[in-house]
């Protein structure tokens, strides 16, 4: 895809609940094998925009585009489908099953093996199998998890599980990857690893939408920053104009506009 | 490997069971044994495996047995014609019942499915021109296949334990499997597991229908055995019995689902001693269960194994 054409469009979006006005009037867009930094202070919509470009529930108003046509009517595994993966703010692992099999799990859509193709093992499901136990390995291997494939993905420490959902995620394999505060809970080392992680997914040729709270490693590998503040897009732009801009200063450290 | 070593021991034991038995009694509790487990086996995979719970599965047990016996008495069908539309049945009541009530989730979807048992169980005992009403349905032909009769004992002990083998074949296949995995996925987190593509709804539905079918089937074998069926077989108390056999097997376990069934069929026959004890010491026994073993009897057994193993 021509890097000039937005792989993901955000186009006016509004969203309420009930009284709550979570969302007005957003918009942006990402390009292909960018990172974006998307940020603002709690309770600033930012989940509420994973939600809706993952499909959770529709916008109000306004439209999203991804690749070029609607996702608004699509559900989330449909989305997965497309190429839009995502991981959780709250590691959400399939925590009974081992590291191999969440990974497993995560090429769900691009597998196709249904009930009668379990039952009866044609050649070409086993060929599917083998093909995805391949591509799990290699992405345990791309984590550094590949001796704890057989472990339970629950038994496992945290900065790992962090790391394996990330990796379940790419399992997919994404066009857009959304990641929820990928470093909340890691220590410093293993944040660091983890930018190097995200970096070389991009380097893949994924577009990486990211909120994270820890601004040094947001600021370090994003190549572009979103900020919302009470549900507005306040600000876009390159880290440094972002670090310089006189909105976000307020939005974050509450400065009064008259000085 | 493994799995084929398990299924020739199964074979051999179902074999010798048939061959060295010839106590009817016996013979008789050991066929119950095997329909149970279809049931067990079935709700298995729904509770165990999906993590979704049915406090209303009896229904297609009910519906199994009432479709053969109505086309095999009222319209002399042949029985091996009735057990396809009797399966039919069942999964096609599964799949309008499911779409809506698969939408619900953990007590919820106990209520609705409790609702969905009891009015299956309503029209067995008050559409009396159809069903024989509260007084039961009488007369269901036993089974024959050519020269083969099914109604001496040995032999319909051989076609439910073969049933159950295919059964077993079929839901391990599906288990270890992109179904499976997926399946499992949808019981630890099902946010999670549309997040990476699984469509939750579709599979929760075709794993409802498939522990439908089964029951069914398990159903149709009753019928036939006993000849006679009333509405109490398939009440609230048998659905409950089901997801009992599932607990104290042990959730998401096959060979749980067997050992399930076989306590759960046995303990009452073992227990006449204590007459009117009986149903004390029948509670008694699955609280001690429940208590000690909480992972269900395969689970736990495996357990005390292991640990023992360990400490010498």
């Amino acid at each position: 895809m021509n890097s000039d054409h937005p792989l993901l469009i955000v186009e006016n979006v509004s969203k309420a609940f009930g009284g709550v006005q979570a969302l007005s009037d957003v918009s942006f867009q990402l390009f292909p094998g960018t990172i974006t930094g998307l940020i603002g202070p709690n309770g600033a919509g930012k989940t509420t925009l994973f939600n809706l470009i993952t499909g959770i529930f529709p916008a109000d108003t306004g439209d999203i585009l991804f690749k070029g046509s609607s996702t608004l009517n699509n559900t989330v595994h449909e989305l997965v489908q497309c190429g839009i993966a995502r991981t959780f703010q709250n590691v959400e692992l399939f925590e009974s099953m081992t590291a191999l099999e969440n990974i497993l799990v995560g090429q769900h859509a691009r597998t196709r093996c249904g009930m009668w193709g379990s039952v009866f093992r044609f050649p070409w499901v086993r060929h599917e199998e083998g093909r995805a136990t391949k591509i799990a390995f290699e992405l345990l291997d791309f984590i550094g998890l590949k001796e704890h494939a057989l472990r339970k993905s629950g038994d496992l420490a945290f900065g790992w599980q962090r790391l394996l959902e990330l990796a379940r995620a790419l399992a997919s394999g994404p066009r857009l990857l959304l990641l929820d505060e990928p470093a909340a809970g890691l220590n410093m080392v293993e944040t660091m690893q983890l930018g190097d992680l995200i970096r070389k997914v991009r380097d893949q040729g994924i577009t990486i939408l990211l909120v994270e709270h820890d601004m040094s490693l947001t600021m370090e590998i994003s190549d572009a920053i979103v900020v919302l503040d009470q549900g507005k897009k306040i600000a876009q732009g390159s880290p440094r104009s972002i670090q310089e801009d006189e909105a976000v200063m307020r939005a974050y450290l509450g400065t009064s506009p008259q000085k | 490997m493994r799995v084929q070593i398990l299924y020739s021991f199964f074979i051999l034991m179902v074999a010798l069971a048939g061959h060295f038995i010839s106590n009817a009694y016996y013979l008789q509790v050991l066929t119950f044994i095997g329909i149970n487990t279809l049931l067990a086996l079935g709700l298995n995979m729904l509770m165990g495996y999906a993590g979704q719970i049915s406090l209303g599965h009896a229904a297609f047990y009910g519906i199994g047995a009432y479709a053969t016996a109505i086309l095999t008495v009222h319209f002399s069908w042949s029985p091996w014609l009735a057990l396809p539309v009797a399966i039919a049945a069942a999964v096609m009541v599964a799949y309008i019942v499911g779409v809506p009530t698969l939408k619900l989730s953990g007590y919820y979807l106990g209520m609705g499915t409790l609702g969905f048992g009891m009015i299956i169980n309503i029209i067995f005992r008050e559409w009396s021109s159809v069903t024989g009403g509260a007084s039961g349905f009488v007369g269901i032909p036993a089974l024959s296949l050519g020269p083969v009769s099914f109604s001496s004992r040995q032999n319909y002990l051989y076609l439910v334990w073969g049933c159950v083998l295919l059964c077993i074949v079929l839901c391990r296949r599906i288990i270890d499997s992109r179904v499976g995995r997926a399946l499992r996925a949808i019981h630890d987190g099902e946010k999670a597991a549309a997040a990476v593509g699984v469509d939750t709804q579709k599979l929760k539905l075709q794993v409802f229908v498939l522990s439908a079918g089964m029951s069914a089937l398990a159903g149709f074998l009753y019928a036939h055995l006993v000849c006679f069926i009333s509405p109490e077989t398939f009440s609230f108390i048998m659905s409950i019995r089901m997801v009992t056999m599932v607990v104290i097997g042990g959730m998401a376990s096959i060979w749980g689902s067997l050992l399930g069934a076989s306590l759960l069929t046995l303990l009452p026959e073992w227990l006449h001693a204590f007459s009117e004890f009986e149903m004390v010491v029948y509670g008694l026994i699955l609280m001690i269960v429940m208590i000690f073993l909480p992972k269900g009897l395969t689970r736990g057994i495996l357990d005390i194994v292991e640990r023992s193993r360990r400490s010498l």
